[in-house]
């Protein structure tokens, strides 16, 4: 730098370095500042060399992590300075101290765009190091020309170009929009072809931003980085500078391969084999080496080259030498080679074919989970995962649950989740998933989070033959002294659910499964008293005859938990209290669990949110994509009682809480309960979360009115144990068709669609159907969007058109299935034949798991659709008005009973039904006149004239008239608009009130569920 | 007595220990840590002495480079603990020669320790008076065991006797032979003034420091223009009281040589006066205070660039009398990039780093008033203009033989058995202690 003979900035920096502490150095700066100050301000002027060093002090000084807020003018005014030395430090003090958003910068553009465009080559790259540094969107809309020119030009030396190259690469990254890149992609081809090293390098990373944006527009540009590639790695055509540990240039190689990478695939068989001639003799020829740096560099390459091999699906030879020689990585002493050894065979595992190759290193991997370095052992275990198949699953899972006593406890979660979803996916069969699982909460019960055990026990109930073996180990898990509490809860529930499968075998009977689960029963905490509860009354239903002694013991608990805190202890103690002293109805009510429905596990779901740090390729999604867990398909099959096995339906679900729904209409409750006792089942919509179900069903929290809970049940005790089993004895299992809820009105949904062109027609848990319309005249063409919102897919979906006989429908082809999050669009033409009210219905169904889902919808293709808005002079309306004399043409009517509306807000909604209100016609101010044009196949244009005449005094009531050049138009317009007067449709921002009289066309009724009624 | 401290840390100003000890077990060796997290490393520093960390108190004070802490755990008497770190410092101060900091600490581990053993047992402080603990822990540090019988034999029995005795201050059989009292009365005047000129907050405190080399055991008795003073003494004598002015003193406190039973019953200040230099009383006034200077600032902000200051500063004691060491710092934005100044006595300039202008005037006779004037030319910034905050105006000076009070010596009377002539030396002195002006 050139500070040689400014004295006074090096006598202040070694001022500045000598000062004792920090407070000595404060006042030195300010000094400082001020003097700068005072010489900034003196009216003389400074001279360019004095304006240099205070410039050069204000840096350092803002350098140390002052505040320096003034002095930008004179370090902007320097870069408009003649000579090297001012012009160089007031382009560094520009680019350090000013954002691109500071005023100050307008300043300079036009003198750095001077020096952009002038000759001297130091001042160009100064400037483009400083637009490269700020590069603001004002710089890069008026610079970005002037940089890309002298990129190309071939008159500047390479390090102007070099420079040009990386100024213009800041500008695109941050605006793209203003670097015009058309038709760049020729200039590009051509920079690759460029000699220099230098130039290349830059220009490479350039096309790597601009391919990764765009990849089409560089086809061209493919064989020159292939050539490119060649010349380094083959030909090692390079001069020694650009030469790194005897490798060609490195960075130019990973930025030509990551460049390559952004291209689909690579076409021309010529460019392809020599590309991977490129490759082969990148990976024979590298090889772990003792100097650190020559590794860096040469595995930099290296990774870079295998990305790209696994980018461009190479042959199965060639990945297989990818793979031997990770292989060699990973047994490397190295750590970091093992670490990228390991994360890179992880990501080859998304390269079908080569699981293979990569089991073999098994025994090395499994080495890798016990290397001192975390990091290291948690690729392995994401390797382990993802390499898991059927046929090495229970090595590895077993391997896992060995290493899981040893492991550390950051690890611990990660590993038991990850080994209870291999186990579940591989089970080769099923006893051994159960013992797994259990071996895993034993060893590692505080790590294993719930979603595990609840996974168990959800096999268990829906496979018969695991149930009697599952209850059987769970015993013997009990036998033991210290068991975690996570044990206590899945023994305690199987044993309760299946323990009687066992009753024959010593040692199993009811007797003594209480007694070994009461065991337990101190050391528990509150959220397992619930199930054991659960199990006490089980145990106490199937014990039959029934023992006396078990049954005081078991009720003297139920006795002592009727008081407890816990809401739902005590719920649960009172009420299998009450049902046990019922005899025989206990058998219904506490009959076995029914299946769970089958979807996707929570576990998994749970993993892919849990995998962060892994990079961006995860096996596991890949995985969970690719097969479909063998275990799931196991289990999928009927019920052998042929009850449908629908959520929360079962015998035991109405151990859950009483909740009712805040919309259900409480007359219809009446009805259906005359005992008084509103005891509605919620129908739970099928969740996601297999937590949130088992819970439902296992435990009595669950649905979402439970807020509601404590009144009830304290009514419920009021009531009388008797009264209470009765009324729980008689609960309804809830109507079939509810069990997959709209969200939403329906109705409002409809009336909303009737005024506008696109919105949500219909949507529950599953589904969302969207619709987009367009009119002309009288053809329309609507686009139903069938949105699956569900991570499975929807089945036998089944779309179906009945058409009102005025209308002509088309619906294009359905698909059978909607893929997991994935919308379908399903174009629908329409075309109207003559006027009418009649609605069209779309008749939607699909399956989603077991449950059928049927609704009936109306289409938004309405008789206003169809109008087409216009406006008429007085000069036109009153010779048609005239001409249209009398009946049938013309037709008038008192309308009563109409929500009172002003008049402007009428004019309103006429004007939303695409009726143009035309003001001025009518003299009396309260009357309302009307045009509009209707469009159908018979009637073709027709103009239709409408007059509302309103009496101020009482707004409930109109008179209006309706003339048309067609009898049933006029008919059917008046029909339709004394519909919308009457029955205001609930226009969105305007929510019906309560007190309006109930429309005869809408169902008044909010319930979704009369509304179907109503529609079928 | 309660507890004053479990435990003292000497830490310097890295949070390093220098030097601690003990006193009691009930807290850990590792305490200081806790400080050094919670207190030391964070913005707390400095904000609030007393702090509690866990179940244990902190007590804190920074002298020069060194930091002392006293951890307790129990209910502690704070104002006791903190009187014990002061007056371990003027002990220490005293032993070393007048320095206190980390330097000195580290020459001296060994006398620290061994006066640590003994101001302080466990927990309740013992006596720190200089004068006696010199006397059986000099400063020679160790000794070979062969002289150090003889030279221990003198002193002990002397400093049993002094510490059990009932004046534990002062050795028996001084001998002077010009017996001689200094007596300075120092003041320092706080004050708060709004640019207006109405008085925000003043008040005065002031201290009467002695030095007494006197033979045998003398007893002083001493006489201030002060109100309770004056009418005890006419109402004893049956004369009414003497016009003129009377000081209303608050907040008295004595050094413990003054006989309080007698200062309660006779309202005259009586004592027997250790050796040497000490604090004889402390005392504050807030009521009548002669204010020994006015500030008449005006500021004028001449659009953003341009300041015009002007401060006229007029001293209202008598004409005879003069201040020393006037500095006058006049508060200017940070922006300022110019100044000229016109005085009428004194030297001014611009100090940056302390964004002021620092006026100065070394000898500044009563019932004068210089001016300043100063044009003040400020740089243009690209922040946002802040209004400027206009921190006051400070002070700093010293005017002999002024009593900002008004207190006065009316005597002070030396009886002694053998009954020597004494002479007695009084001094007056006003400081400014934070003296601001608002502008």
């Amino acid at each position: 730098m050139a500070l040689s003979g400014m004295r006074g900035l090096s006598v202040f920096i070694s001022d500045v370095r000598n000062c004792q502490n920090k407070e000595q150095e404060r006042l030195r700066v300010d000094k400082e500042l001020g003097n700068v100050r005072t010489r900034f301000k003196n009216e003389k002027g400074l001279s360019p060399y004095e304006k240099k060093k205070y410039v050069w002090k204000m840096l350092y000084i803002y350098m140390l992590g002052y505040d320096v807020d003034f002095g930008h003018m004179e370090a902007v005014s320097l870069i408009s300075a003649p000579k090297y030395p001012e012009k160089q430090v007031g382009y560094i003090v520009t680019a350090c101290l000013l954002n691109e958003n500071h005023d100050f910068l307008r300043l300079a553009i036009n003198t750095v765009r001077n020096d952009i465009i002038g000759r001297n080559e130091t001042f160009q790259c100064l400037a483009l190091t400083l637009v490269g540094n700020i590069g603001g969107r004002e710089f890069a809309e008026s610079l970005a020309a002037d940089v890309q020119k002298l990129l190309i030009s071939s008159s500047c030396r390479p390090l102007v170009r070099k420079k040009a190259a990386l100024c213009l690469l800041r500008l695109y990254r941050k605006n793209p929009d203003v670097v015009n890149v058309d038709g760049w992609a020729d200039r590009m081809a051509q920079l690759l072809d460029e000699r220099d090293l230098g130039v290349l390098t830059s220009s490479m990373s350039l096309l790597v931003a601009l391919v990764s944006n765009n990849h089409e527009a560089y086809w061209s540009c493919l064989p020159k980085c292939v050539k490119t590639l060649e010349r380094l790695a083959r030909n090692q055509d390079i001069p020694q500078e650009y030469t790194y540990y005897g490798i060609p240039s490195p960075w130019l190689q990973v930025k030509t391969m990551r460049a390559l990478q952004y291209f689909p695939t690579v076409e021309d068989p010529n460019t392809r084999r020599s590309l991977f001639e490129v490759l082969q003799r990148i990976l024979m020829g590298t090889d772990v080496v003792k100097n650190v740096n020559k590794n860096n560099a040469s595995h930099a390459v290296l990774f870079e080259a295998l990305a790209l091999v696994m980018h461009l699906d190479a042959e199965k030879e060639m990945m297989s030498q990818c793979v031997a020689l990770l292989g060699k990585f990973i047994a490397v002493r190295e750590p970091n080679i093992r670490y990228l050894g390991l994360e890179n065979m992880t990501r080859m595992l998304m390269v079908t074919d080569v699981q293979d190759i990569i089991k073999r290193h098994q025994a090395q991997i499994i080495t890798s989970l016990k290397d001192p370095d975390i990091s290291i052992r948690r690729r392995a275990l994401d390797l382990l995962y993802g390499m898991c198949d059927v046929s090495n699953a229970k090595d590895i899972v077993e391997e896992l649950l060995q290493y899981l006593s040893s492991a550390d406890f950051a690890m611990r979660e990660e590993l038991s989740l990850k080994a209870a979803i291999l186990a579940e996916k591989f089970a080769p069969d099923l006893s051994w998933y159960v013992d797994v699982i259990l071996q895993l909460i034993d060893k590692a019960g505080d790590f294993v989070s719930d979603d595990i055990w609840f996974r168990v026990v959800q096999f268990v109930t829906n496979n018969e033959d695991l149930q009697s073996y599952a209850a059987a180990k769970a015993r013997e898990y009990l036998n033991k002294p210290a068991i975690h509490e996570t044990m206590v809860k899945v023994s305690a529930y199987i044993l309760g659910e299946y323990g009687h499968l066992l009753a024959r075998r010593p040692g199993y009977s009811p007797k003594e499964l209480f007694t070994i689960i009461h065991e337990k029963h101190p050391t528990v905490s509150t959220s397992t008293i619930p199930i054991l509860l659960s199990s006490y009354a089980k145990i106490l239903m199937h014990t039959q005859p029934p023992e006396p002694e078990l049954q005081n013991q078991i009720w003297t608990i139920f006795n002592k938990y009727e008081s407890c805190i816990d809401v739902e202890i005590q719920q649960r103690a009172a009420e299998y209290f009450a049902l046990s002293r019922k005899g025989a109805s206990l058998m219904d009510i506490l009959a076995e669990m029914p299946k769970f429905p089958e979807r996707q596990s929570a576990l998994i779901r749970k993993a892919e949110d849990a995998e962060v740090d892994t990079a961006e390729q995860s096996a596991i999604k890949l995985r969970a994509q690719q097969q479909m867990s063998t275990a799931l398909v196991v289990t999928d099959q009927r019920p052998p009682n042929g009850m449908p096995a629908q959520p929360s339906i079962g015998p035991l679900s109405l151990v859950k809480v009483p909740s009712e729904t805040v919309d259900s209409n409480p007359g219809d409750q009446g009805l259906t309960h005359p005992n008084g006792v509103v005891y509605k089942e919620d129908p739970q919509p099928p969740s996601q979360d297999i937590i949130g179900d088992l819970l439902g069903t296992l435990s009595i929290e669950g649905p979402p009115g439970a807020v509601a809970q404590s009144p009830q049940s304290a009514t419920y005790e009021a009531e009388g144990a008797p009264s209470a089993a009765d009324a729980a004895a008689l609960v309804p299992v809830g109507e079939e068709s509810g069990s997959v809820q709209p969200i939403g009105n329906i109705n409002e949904r409809f009336y909303a669609l009737c005024l506008k062109d696109s919105g949500v027609l219909y949507e529950d848990p599953n589904i969302q159907i969207g619709i987009k319309a367009e009119w002309r005249a009288h053809q329309g063409r609507l686009v139903l969007f069938l949105g699956n919102k569900n991570t499975a897919s929807l089945g036998s979906v089944q779309a179906l058109i009945l058409p009102p006989t005025h209308l002509k429908m088309e619906l294009s082809l359905v698909p059978e299935t909607i893929p997991p999050r994935a919308q379908v669009q399903c174009p629908l033409e329409v075309m109207n034949l003559r006027p009418s009210r009649d609605v069209a219905v779309l008749d939607f169904s699909y399956k989603f798991g077991p449950t059928m889902v049927n609704v009936k919808l109306r289409l938004p293709a309405v008789l206003n659709k169809f109008l087409q808005p216009i406006t008429v002079s007085p000069e036109e309306f009153f010779p048609q008005w005239r001409s249209l004399s009398g009946p049938p043409l013309k037709l008038q009517e008192v309308v009563r009973g109409v929500r009172p509306l002003p008049l402007p807000e009428m004019a309103n909604l006429f004007n939303t039904y695409r009726l143009t209100v035309c003001p001025g016609l009518d003299p009396n101010p309260n009357n309302l006149v009307a045009s509009t044009t209707f469009y159908s196949e018979t009637t073709r244009a027709m103009l239709c004239l409408v007059r509302i005449e309103t009496d101020p005094a009482d707004r409930t009531q109109l008179r209006m008239t309706v003339a048309s050049g067609d009898p049933t138009l006029t008919f059917e317009l008046k029909e339709f608009i004394k519909e919308q007067l009457v029955s205001i449709p609930t226009a969105p921002q305007r929510p019906q009130g309560p007190a309006a009289p109930p429309p005869p066309v809408a169902p008044a009724s909010q319930d979704p569920g009369a509304l179907l009624a109503g529609l079928l | 007595m309660p507890v004053a401290a479990s435990a003292i840390y000497f830490l310097n100003l890295r949070g390093d220990v220098l030097i601690n000890r003990l006193y009691r077990d009930d807290v850990g060796g590792n305490m200081v840590d806790a400080f050094r997290m919670h207190i030391m490393q964070t913005k707390e520093l400095g904000t609030c002495p007393v702090r509690q960390i866990g179940g244990c108190s902190f007590f804190y004070m920074r002298i020069s480079n060194v930091y002392i802490v006293i951890v307790v755990s129990s209910n502690a008497n704070v104002a006791c603990a903190f009187k014990f770190v002061v007056e371990a410092v003027a002990l220490f101060k005293s032993y070393f020669g007048g320095a206190f900091d980390e330097d000195a600490i580290r020459n001296n581990f060994v006398l620290i320790y061994e006066l640590l053993d003994e101001i302080m047992d466990f927990g309740y402080p013992q006596n720190l008076s200089p004068e006696i603990l010199k006397l059986y822990i000099t400063q020679e540090g160790v000794r070979s065991p062969f002289s150090s019988k003889q030279a221990l034999d003198k002193p002990v029995p002397n400093a049993t006797l002094q510490v059990t005795g009932a004046v534990g201050w002062r050795r028996e059989g001084l001998a002077y032979k010009k017996n001689e009292v200094f007596l300075d009365i120092v003041e320092s005047v706080n004050l708060l003034m709004s640019s207006k000129g109405s008085v925000l907050r003043c008040d005065v405190t002031g201290k009467i420091l002695m030095k007494c080399f006197l033979s045998g055991m003398p007893d002083l008795k001493l006489g201030l223009n002060d109100k309770i003073g004056l009418e005890k003494e006419s109402q004893l004598k049956n004369r009414p009281t003497k016009s003129g002015k009377t000081i209303e003193l608050d907040d008295v406190t004595f050094h413990q040589c003054v006989n309080l039973t007698r200062f309660n019953s006779e309202k005259t200040v009586s004592f027997v006066p250790p050796d040497g230099e000490f604090e004889l009383m402390k005392y504050r006034i807030t009521e009548g205070v002669n204010l020994p200077f006015r500030v008449l600032p005006t500021i004028k902000e001449l659009g953003r660039t341009r300041m015009e200051v002007n401060v006229k500063v007029k001293s209202v004691f008598g004409a005879k009398m003069f201040a020393l060491g006037v500095v006058i710092k006049i508060p200017v934005p940070k922006q300022t990039a110019k100044t000229s100044f016109q005085v009428t006595s004194g030297r001014a300039k611009y100090n940056a780093s302390i964004d002021c202008l620092v006026w100065k005037i070394r000898k500044f006779p009563g019932q004068t008033e210089p001016t300043l004037s100063a044009e003040i030319e400020l740089i243009s910034t690209i922040a946002e203009k802040k209004s400027w905050t206009r921190p006051p105006i400070q002070m700093e000076f010293q005017v002999p033989m002024f009593t900002a009070s008004g207190l006065r010596v009316r005597f002070l009377k030396v009886w002694e058995k053998s009954g020597y002539n004494t002479v007695e030396w009084v001094r007056y002195i006003t400081k400014a202690g934070s003296y601001e002006v608002r502008c």
